[in-house]
């Protein structure tokens, strides 16, 4: 602390105002919500109270739907279970009564178990199953609350939890959930803005993108749905007691649907969409009481609409600094000298190596007993004919396919066969024959993804924005903005990254794959789409990344790249190597000549 | 009578004196109208009683305008669509009470609803009528506010087991009821009151309505050797199935319950009208015709007024637009009597009130009291015999 | 006791499979899981109340109108909601797109036909008892079902071509093959099936607005229990709901037989994610 100098605190001001224009939106709307009692009479205060409690659940929600991808239709269900749990602890019926302040954080952890448990389908099912199970489950929750009489209070129901004063008037309880509101919007936004947030949308966008670079999909979501659970379980508790008195009726499917589509409308992975959104449907029945039969339906035509027309939802028509034009004439200058100040110079080092690696899919060969060797410091070409297994072999060594025979290794240790997150944590990295990117994050983030394993923060220090997590932040994004450096694509570093060509996702790719500062990189077909100036370009970068010591891999169709660059190159043909040796050898290889090289 | 009143008004001296000194400002108020605030599930399920309801409650705001209003002061209605869903019931009240400044409410009947918006009126201290059935909404220390002008739950499940034990004479007793909340309380409740009075409950019940075939209850039902099948039901799906069965298994047994098994979709429902004889709905002797077709003088006087104010009464209850009428016009006689429409006097005037003729029914409330319908007025009728939403008497009572 | 049970239980199996079968027909052109398929179940019951009688149209005119109304449910279906979406399959928006065409669906038979269950036409007046039409009704439809569209699948040209395009989209359409119209005719094939289901099953549950989400749920078991876009997968395993659904509703009553039948649908789908007949999944990378 006492080393503390000017520098940072000039950088955190910086960021502040930064920040300034994402933060004040939010400080809008919630010196709104403090002028709103002065100005209006307690109905608006019980429908604002209303909003900050579906907030308090979406906001969880929102990571699961609009950020993880996952269509949880039936979240009901906990609001449901967290309303139950705080009324019965509260009223004591199965123990002593716990004092209300107690029983909320207690139905928190209930609903963050269970919010898990309904989750698990998500983990291994697609994604209309996951939606089906979360329907399944909100059935179930409201029959148990009936049967379990005793508990419960069946029918007839139970009496919701009175907070103690200053809470137990309309505007101290309005007040309250205010702030429960404000917590969970910053707790969200912490997590949204930090790796884990990242993940989430690589893992919705990208899947196997995100799995080259380490990130766990059932560790990130049982993280989220831990933490939406216990959410919207707190939630149904300050529901509970908005509504002074709770039955099975009072949670019906119409309210899953009104959190569920508050999102969409909101847009995905944006936290303002959303809780505009959660805000507007609240309100949109009470101004709209005439079209109360009919509510149900407009939601429906409602969400119909977003889906067709404004996929986006608000979110995307308040992104007014995404719909400036871009330099339609920029071109990718990378500046490979810079990647000495990133990347650590290697020497030695282990070899990876294949043996004997076969692997079929029903009938067909894909790879038939192939020998590969990768040397650090060295350009590895792998080429062939379409359908000779070169992507395959990529795909075995990132873990995607489990080779049916034969073993890999790396250095002295064997690499496991399948389990694709644990390559980047073995220093593999990679990119892809079509770029796999997040188009709805900035080309900064994508970049960031790529460094996920670095963090040091965990899920909770995050959640709380504690110093380590404002740490990884500033590593991985002074890192990321290097790297865009080094690839030529700095000026483009906040620009969403489905406005892009091509070309420069291929670089980004590659800015991707290097923030893990890998000791082996697989390239499949960087060159692929891109000018000749700029597979010139990438030539030079690629030969850069090798001479800090990284063995690259690369799978390309441009036999000049591939003569002009690498050290080795192997050739193969339905699955076997052809001929393996230097570009000067296989160049003059008579098979090889007379089948790809038009000799 | 008039001055009976007025001494017991004088009596409650505490209420009354507070509401002579709270009048805000005399002139003024003697012009604006009186507001009544209606929480009513217009639409989704369960809707059909409300509907009915609120075709009373619009009629007798009507005739009471056409008459020249409350000493000149017009009625207003408010009426909010709930659609039997608590969250936008509590809404509404608030709404009622603190945007539309309402002097009194009516309903709401669905009872996640009513059960909700009480402690809410409660806080406000807004004089509340309603006719749900839910035995705890009837709490003077609690809810001093809220009056019943319709039967409890334990009144119809008083006439209910009368019925059964004293005029059926059955022994064996099957309870049935469907999934919802509603069904498992009342079969709960109704089995505990059976076993209290001695009889011998030997089946029961919650069955989901949705399950296509009743075959296996109403078969174990038989075979424990049940006298009568008590349903506690509002699915008439469920109830039509039920009797289906029963005739195919050739059993006489009769059903008793609830007021649905009267319910007119049923008739479409049955394979054949046979099959909804001996089927015991919950009525009540104000809407049930004798033998002659007759219904009590004041009801025929009734039906006839409302046949000239064309208000439709074959798709619905008479009981319920009778209730909706009395709950009006027990709002606009406490304004009338009390000469304010002030919460506090409209309680203290309800409070006073002793076998008040209404159409239903006569209400007696007392500051220890609010439920004011008398059990002796709820009948069983013949569920098939509906005739402009009344129904004959069933066989037994004299 | 037993009779009944295996009555009632194969009778809404057999309503289960038909609408599981809706289910695979939908998706086995488009790639898309339709929550339309309940509720054109629901509509088939409906519809059919509707035209025999509330408009007094002889049964068979008020059949034949049934299902043309939802085989043409199921090509608005096929134009709002899922052709729009078909272009970015891998992000699941038809869940929201069907689901959105699902909830209207059911919100205008609602607020139009009513909330409450009405009777449905008694058909041919026959049986009693166990043997009543309403148990073997759904039987018999969902087994001439299945043997039309085998028929269809094996014998006809039209029906190569859907098999052709189930199997590969990508193939079928290089070999010229009109992919987008049969695309159409198999939601429309859908609509039939649905309305099928919901007019064989209409004396057994009603023309009723909820069977629709009823339906959804537990039409879709049999699929995750079958395997998806597997109908011999799909049929077993209605029938097999069916009956466990009556048979937990027999011994553990009402209330907790809903509980059961989800309980047994996770502990399935975390078991054998494929369902108990699947094959494995495509390759992702």
């Amino acid at each position: 602390m006492t080393t503390v100098t000017a520098a940072p605190a000039h950088h955190d001001s910086g960021t502040f105002r930064a920040a300034l224009p994402h933060i004040a939106p939010f400080l809008g709307i919630l010196v709104l919500a403090v002028i709103l009692p002065f100005v209006s009479n307690d109905y608006w205060v019980l429908i604002g109270t209303r909003a900050a409690i579906y907030w308090v659940l979406v906001s969880g929600l929102n990571l699961v739907v609009g950020f993880a991808g996952h269509l949880a239709i039936g979240y009901v269900a906990l609001l449901t279970l967290g309303a139950y749990t705080t009324s019965v602890l509260v009223a004591g019926n199965v123990m002593p009564p716990v004092p209300v302040f107690a029983a909320l954080p207690i139905a928190g952890a209930v609903g963050a178990v269970f919010g898990v448990i309904v989750g698990l389908p998500a983990l291994r099912l697609r994604t209309f199953y996951f939606a089906m199970s979360t329907l399944g489950f909100a059935t179930i929750v409201t029959q148990i609350a009936l049967a379990w009489q005793s508990v419960t209070g069946g029918g007839i129901g139970i009496v919701g939890p009175e907070f103690p004063a200053p809470f137990n008037t309309a505007w101290g309880f309005y007040f309250l959930c205010i702030c429960f509101g404000v917590v969970t919007t910053w707790m969200s936004a912490n997590i949204a803005r930090s790796r884990f947030g990242r993940a989430l949308i690589a893992v919705r966008d990208a899947e196997v993108a995100a799995e080259a670079t380490g990130i766990s999909k059932p560790k990130m979501l049982i993280a989220i749905f831990l933490f939406a659970g216990a959410l919207a379980a707190i939630a149904g508790g300050l529901f509970a007691t908005l509504q002074t008195y709770i039955t099975p009726d009072a949670f019906t499917f119409d309210l899953s649907v009104l959190f569920f589509i508050a999102i969409l409308i909101g847009g995905r992975g944006s936290i303002l969409g959303p809780m505009l959104g959660t805000i507007i449907l609240t309100i949109l029945p009470e101004i709209a009481a005439p079209l109360a039969a009919w509510s149900t339906f407009l939601y429906a035509v409602l969400l119909l609409l977003i889906v067709l027309v404004m996929p986006g939802g608000i979110a995307a028509l308040l992104d007014f600094r995404n719909r400036r034009p871009l330099a339609s004439n920029r071109a990718i200058v990378p500046r490979p000298a810079a990647l000495a100040d990133i990347v650590r110079k290697r020497t030695g080092g282990s070899h990876l190596k294949l043996r004997g690696i076969a692997l079929s899919f029903g009938n067909v060969r894909a790879i038939d007993g192939l020998d590969l060797d990768v040397a650090p410091g060295e350009i590895h070409g792998l080429i062939g004919p379409n359908g000779s297994g070169k992507t395959t072999t990529l795909n075995v060594i990132s873990g995607y396919y489990a080779a049916e025979a034969g073993s890999m290794t790396l250095g002295d240790d064997a690499l496991p066969p399948g389990e694709p997150t644990l390559r980047a944590h073995r220093g593999i990295a990679r990119t892809f024959q079509t770029p796999r990117v997040i188009g709805e994050a900035s080309v900064l983030q994508n970049v960031m993804i790529g460094g996920s394993i670095e963090g040091r923060a965990s899920f909770v220090e995050s959640m709380l924005a504690l110093p380590r997590n404002a740490w990884d932040e500033r590593m991985l994004a002074a890192k990321a903005r290097a790297l865009l450096g080094v690839v030529g694509l700095e000026s483009l570093a906040e620009v969403r990254t489905d406005r892009l060509q091509h070309s420069e996702l291929r670089f980004i790719e590659i800015a991707r794959a290097l923030m893990l500062d890998p000791d082996f990189l697989l390239l499949d077909e960087p060159a692929a789409g891109l000018s000749n100036d700029e597979i010139e370009r990438l030539a030079v970068l690629i030969k850069a990344i090798c001479a800090r010591g990284t063995g690259v891999l690369l799978v390309e169709h441009h036999a000049d790249l591939i003569f002009d660059i690498c050290h080795q190159v192997t050739v193969l043909n339905l699955g076997r190597t052809l001929a393996a040796g230097t570009p000067a050898e296989i160049r003059v290889h008579k098979e090889v000549v007379s089948a790809y090289l038009g000799g | 009578m008039a001055i009976s009143r007025r001494d017991v008004l004088l009596g409650s001296a505490g209420a009354a004196g507070t509401a002579a000194f709270s009048f805000p400002v005399p002139a003024i108020a003697q012009s604006e109208p009186v507001k009544v605030g209606c929480l009513a599930a217009m639409t989704g399920p369960s809707s059909a009683p409300t509907i009915g309801f609120n075709r009373g409650v619009t009629f007798a705001v009507e005739a009471i305008n056409a008459a020249g209003g409350i000493k000149g002061r017009k009625l207003e209605l408010f009426i909010r669509d709930t659609q039997g869903d608590p969250t936008k019931a509590v809404n509404a009240t608030q709404e009622l009470i603190s945007q539309a400044k309402v002097h009194a409410i009516w309903g709401p009947l669905n009872s996640g609803e009513a059960l909700a918006t009480t402690p809410i009126m409660a806080r406000a201290k807004m004089p509340d009528i309603h006719p749900c059935v839910v035995e705890s909404l009837i709490d003077t220390t609690k809810f001093p506010n809220a009056f019943r002008m319709a039967p409890s739950n334990s009144q119809w499940d008083d006439a209910v087991r009368n019925y059964c034990l004293n005029i059926l004479k059955a022994k064996k007793i099957a309870v049935i009821g469907d999934t919802t909340g509603y069904g498992v309380t009342a079969v709960g409740a109704s089995v505990a009151a059976f076993k209290k009075d001695g009889a011998d409950v030997v089946y029961q019940a919650n069955v989901d309505s949705t399950q296509p075939d009743m075959t296996p209850d109403m078969l174990r039902a038989k075979n424990a050797g049940a006298e009568a099948i008590v349903v506690w039901s509002v699915s008439t799906g469920m109830e039509a199935r039920m009797f289906n069965v029963r005739a195919v298994m050739n059993w006489d047994v009769p059903f008793v319950g609830h007021p649905s098994m009267s319910s007119g979709e049923i008739a479409g429902l049955v394979e054949k009208p046979a099959n909804w004889k001996k089927v015991y709905a919950i009525g009540y002797k104000s809407c049930s015709y004798d033998a002659a077709g007759k219904l009590p003088p004041k009801s025929e006087d009734l039906v006839a007024r409302l046949a000239k104010a064309n208000v439709v009464m074959n798709d619905t209850l008479l009981w319920w637009i009778a209730g909706g009428i009395d709950a009006i016009e027990l709002i606009a006689k406490a304004v009338a009597e009390s000469g304010s429409t002030d919460s506090a006097a409209i309680i203290a005037y309800w409070n006073t009130l002793s076998k008040y003729p209404g159409y239903f029914g006569n209400y007696s409330f007392s500051p220890t009291q609010h439920n004011g319908y008398p059990t002796e007025e709820i009948v069983m009728s013949e569920a098939s015999t509906a005739k402009n939403g009344t129904f004959a008497l069933a066989p037994g009572y004299t | 006791m037993l009779a009944s049970i295996i009555a009632s239980g194969l009778a809404a199996g057999a309503i289960y499979a038909l609408v599981g079968v809706t289910y695979n027909t939908m998706f086995s052109t488009s790639r898309v899981m339709s929550f339309t398929a309940g509720q054109l179940a629901m509509l088939g019951g409906v519809f059919g109340s509707l035209f025999t009688l509330k408009l007094g149209l002889p049964i068979v005119v008020g059949f034949l109108l049934t299902l043309v109304c939802c085989a043409i449910i199921g090509i608005i279906t096929e134009f709002v909601a899922v052709r729009p979406v078909l272009k970015s399959l891998d992000q699941h928006l038809y869940v929201l797109s069907t689901l959105a065409v699902a909830l209207m669906i059911q919100q205008v038979s609602a607020i139009k036909w009513g909330t409450e269950p009405q009777p449905f036409p008694r058909l041919f007046g026959i049986g009693s008892g166990v043997w009543d039409e309403k148990f073997w009704l759904p039987v018999v439809a969902c087994a001439i079902t299945i043997v039309a569209l085998e028929y269809l699948y094996r014998r006809t040209l039209v029906g190569r071509a859907f098999v052709a395009i189930a199997e590969d989209n990508f193939a079928a359409r290089a070999l010229g093959l009109p992919e987008r119209n049969l695309r159409v005719a198999s939601y429309a094939l859908a609509g039939v099936i649905g309305g099928v289901a919901g007019y064989s099953g209409g004396e057994l549950m009603l023309a009723f607005f909820a069977n629709g989400a009823l339906l959804n749920f537990y039409g879709f078991v049999p699929v995750a229990l079958g395997g998806l876009g597997n109908n011999r997968g799909a049929i077993v395993g209605g029938l097999a709901l069916g009956l466990f659904q009556q048979a937990a509703n027999f011994l553990v009553g009402g209330i907790f037989s809903s509980v059961a039948v989800f309980t047994l649908f996770i502990v399935v789908l975390l078991a054998a994610p494929q369902g108990l007949f699947g094959s494995s999944t495509a390759r992702r990378v």
